[in-house]
């Protein structure tokens, strides 16, 4: 056994030498010295490498072809370098202004309204109630079902000919035209409310959590001095829970920047391009055309827009705490 | 000593990650393997159990016909020993799917189901196997005179065959003998008398037609449908994409003009969805593929028994009449191994021998034979099998073009032909739009 080990050991450093990287090499003695000084590093490994070979590597590998003119479904596999061009195409391109002004819609309509929402149901069901204890746990379901299942479930749920909505609008005398999904002016409001739908909860959870974990005593002290109920949420409870809400906005608008199954499964970015967001421009370009160059870009600027945005919220959060 | 194991398994993860990194870098750059040696002796074609214990996973889309192959491959693998196991697939994760599978060169998959208009795509890349080698060899026991010329263009492109006809459907009309009896009017004929009789019948909660008009192929492929019911082309003389001429734009007004007799959700129709609208019964008219003609007649799936009635799809008056054809192939991945191939064309050849053919059919396959068309056995059990001989005579399986550029094609169609039905544009500068998206998407 052990001597397998060492065998094996003897290979892998044979393949290291022979791949010859110098910078490599003077790189991990660094990293070797360090280890030796602090051997608890170690811990450390296992999650590192996880996260080079799952995050830092294709992040790297999208951001080189995304300067390649390169086809995935070329039979030679021909990648021609054309430096930023790909760049240049989709700031020509009329669909990515339109799915970026879409997405930016549906993050704000989305994150918005659920963060109005799952804090109200937070403060509604903090009360350690057996009602609100029942209540909170069937909240949860609609999050722990599948973005694809959920949108698929509601693009019956929405159509204009045999879904259960429009026939109760119907009963009710109203007009539904072509059905939610298929107005132009309805489509984005009816696929956020299929967002909102699923991940208010989360939101609900969240806050709860941030609730909960409040100190007592502000509270106590604003009761003495005679404050209101109202006084106190506006004064103690907001300013109390902005790191919560930092990690809720957050959380929320990344993931709903990357919206994807949903608006998949119910419109396919229909009608027209009414509910094109940016993820499913990609996709398009990506899987349908399998044009990998210029769908990496596309998904670099995405990521781009995400993580300046991302900044911007947290410097703009930290100093109003500082 | 500890201390040196520490090292060792340190440098073993690093040259995991090198290797592992260093492959990723390097594009396959191995070219396409030579496709299968044509010069292979013909001999060993009846080897007993060469093929024993062989596994084949086959692709198939989800349409009627995989009720076919749940019951006739128990069958194969009891005649040959060989295993297959089906993998059933939407038709855009079967597409995407299958393209994965071609460039990552993994076969996971040794047998697909292509669409019609795959044909082109996967001829122009190598993705599946010339089968013309293997039906050479194996001409005797084919009968390939027997199979519809029509069919042959489900997977033909530039003289080779890329996949085999499997399932041969025609554009046909669906319409209620009843409603079109109560309202007095002749099932339809020409594309002129098909929208005025969807205008006739129109009337409270009951619709003229159904149509399909969701985003994506939906949309793109019953446009293109109704431009070859005009006589019209998406391609010009030269074979290049021309979307936008004064034709195609009439024919999108056309088309525009139908939805205002269908039901109001039908821009958001799948084939599903389409389907659907017409088993419920609340349209009267419904263009589409002939395989799901006996659906109608199953209660369990339909409220519309016995009052369905089929007849050529209409064509605009004058024209020389043509019918759509679509359909399936199936064809061999050119990345699977050798033997895997030769196992795969055996369950080929069987599948569409005559015999076989006659149980594909009556478990909701679809014809390819002339031989299964004509079988008084089956005729009497599917009566519109002579209207569909007839369409299949006529048959024209290159309405949707088969260029390796379709599925771009079928995108910007998708998109513009939805955003002009739901009033985002009009018919003009839908087709503009398609055609600009089109040439951008080229190269």
């Amino acid at each position: 056994m052990l001597c397998n080990v060492r065998m094996s050991a003897q290979t892998g450093i044979r393949t290291h030498e022979t791949t010859g990287a110098t910078l490599v090499q003077s790189l991990t003695q660094t990293i070797i010295k360090k280890l030796k000084s602090d051997p608890y590093f170690w811990l450390l490994f296992p999650l590192l490498l996880y996260v080079v070979l799952i995050a830092i590597y294709p992040l790297f590998f999208s951001f080189r072809i995304s300067l390649f003119d390169y086809r995935l479904t070329d039979p030679n596999q021909i990648q021609t370098f054309v430096g930023l061009k790909n760049y240049i195409r989709a700031f020509k391109d009329p669909i990515v202004l339109i799915s970026l002004t879409n997405t930016l819609i549906f993050v704000a309509g989305t994150v918005s309204i659920e963060l109005l929402l799952g804090l109200g149901l937070a403060l509604l069901f903090s009360p350690e109630t057996k009602l609100a204890q029942f209540v909170r746990s069937f909240l949860l379901i609609p999050m722990a079902l599948p973005p694809l299942v959920v949108g698929l479930i509601w693009k019956s749920l929405y159509n204009a000919d045999f879904g259960v909505i429009p026939f109760y609008l119907k009963q009710l005398g109203m007009d539904v035209g072509r059905g939610p999904l298929g107005e132009l002016s309805l489509a984005m409001p009816a696929v956020i409310l299929i967002d909102i739908w699923q991940w208010t909860p989360l939101l609900m959870v969240i806050f709860l959590a941030g609730l909960k974990s409040l100190p007592q005593e502000p509270y106590e002290a604003a009761y003495v001095d005679g404050s209101s109920r109202w006084q106190s949420f506006i004064y103690l409870t907001l300013p109390l829970m902005k790191p919560t809400f930092l990690i809720a906005f957050l959380l929320r608008t990344v993931q709903s920047f990357k919206v994807f199954d949903t608006i998949y499964a119910t419109t396919s970015g229909g009608p027209g391009n009414a509910t094109t967001v940016l993820n499913f421009h990609i996709y398009t370009v990506g899987l349908t055309f399998f044009d990998m160059g210029y769908a990496s870009a596309l998904a670099n600027i995405l990521l781009i827009v995400v993580t300046v945005l991302s900044i911007i919220y947290i410097m703009v959060m930290t100093r109003r705490q500082l | 000593m500890q201390k040196k194991s520490i090292k060792v398994v340190f440098y073993l993860l690093l040259a995991f990650a090198l290797i592992l990194g260093v492959a990723g870098c390097s594009p396959a750059a191995t070219p396409a393997e030579p496709e299968a040696p044509a010069e292979e002796p013909a001999a060993p074609a009846v080897e007993e159990n060469k093929f024993e214990g062989v596994e084949l996973t086959l692709a198939a889309m989800t349409d009627q016909y995989v009720t076919a192959f749940r019951v006739l491959i128990p069958r194969f693998t009891e005649e040959t020993g060989i295993e297959v196991t089906m993998d059933e697939l939407g038709y855009v994760d079967l597409y995407q799917k299958l393209t994965a599978d071609f460039v990552g060169k993994t076969a996971q998959y040794d047998l697909m189901t292509v669409d019609i208009v795959w044909s082109g795509e996967y001829a122009a890349n190598l993705y599946t196997l010339p089968l013309d080698d293997f039906m050479e060899r194996d001409k005797a026991e084919l009968n390939l005179d027997d199979i519809m010329p029509v069919a042959w263009t489900l997977g033909e492109y530039e003289g080779k065959h890329w996949a085999y006809p499997m399932a041969g459907y025609a554009n046909v009309l669906n319409y209620r003998k009843d409603i079109l009896e109560a309202a007095g009017i002749t099932p339809p004929t020409t594309q002129e008398e098909l929208l005025a009789a969807a205008k006739a019948l129109t009337k409270d909660e009951m619709y003229g037609i159904a149509l399909l008009g969701a985003k994506g192929s939906a949309v793109a492929q019953d446009y293109m449908a109704f431009v070859q019911q005009h006589g019209g082309s998406i391609l010009d003389a030269d074979g290049k994409v021309a979307l936008n001429t004064p034709d195609n734009v009439a024919v999108l007004e056309y088309f525009g003009e139908l939805f205002n007799y269908a039901p109001p959700g039908s821009t958001d129709y799948w084939w599903d969805q389409r389907e659907t609208a017409f088993r419920t019964g609340i349209v009267a008219m419904m263009e589409g593929w002939s395989i799901a003609r006996a659906g109608y007649e199953n209660p369990e799936i339909s409220s519309v028994v016995g009052m369905v009635d089929v007849t050529a799809a209409p064509v605009s008056e004058g024209m020389e009449p043509q019918y759509g054809f679509g359909g399936w192939g199936i064809g061999i991945n050119a990345s699977s191994s050798e033997l895997k191939q030769e196992a795969a064309w055996e369950f080929i050849k069987w599948l569409t021998s005559e015999e076989i053919q006659k149980e594909w059919v009556k478990n909701d396959g679809a014809p390819i034979r002339r031989s299964t068309l004509t079988d008084p056995e089956l005729v009497a059990m599917y009566p519109w099998f002579p209207l569909m001989l007839e369409s299949f005579e006529k048959g024209d399986g290159d309405y949707r073009p088969r260029i390796p550029e379709y599925s771009i094609i079928q995108d910007a169609l998708g998109t513009y032909v939805n955003a002009f039905l739901v009033g985002q544009e009009t018919a003009e500068s839908a087709l503009q739009k398609a055609q600009e998206q089109v040439e951008a998407n080229i190269k």
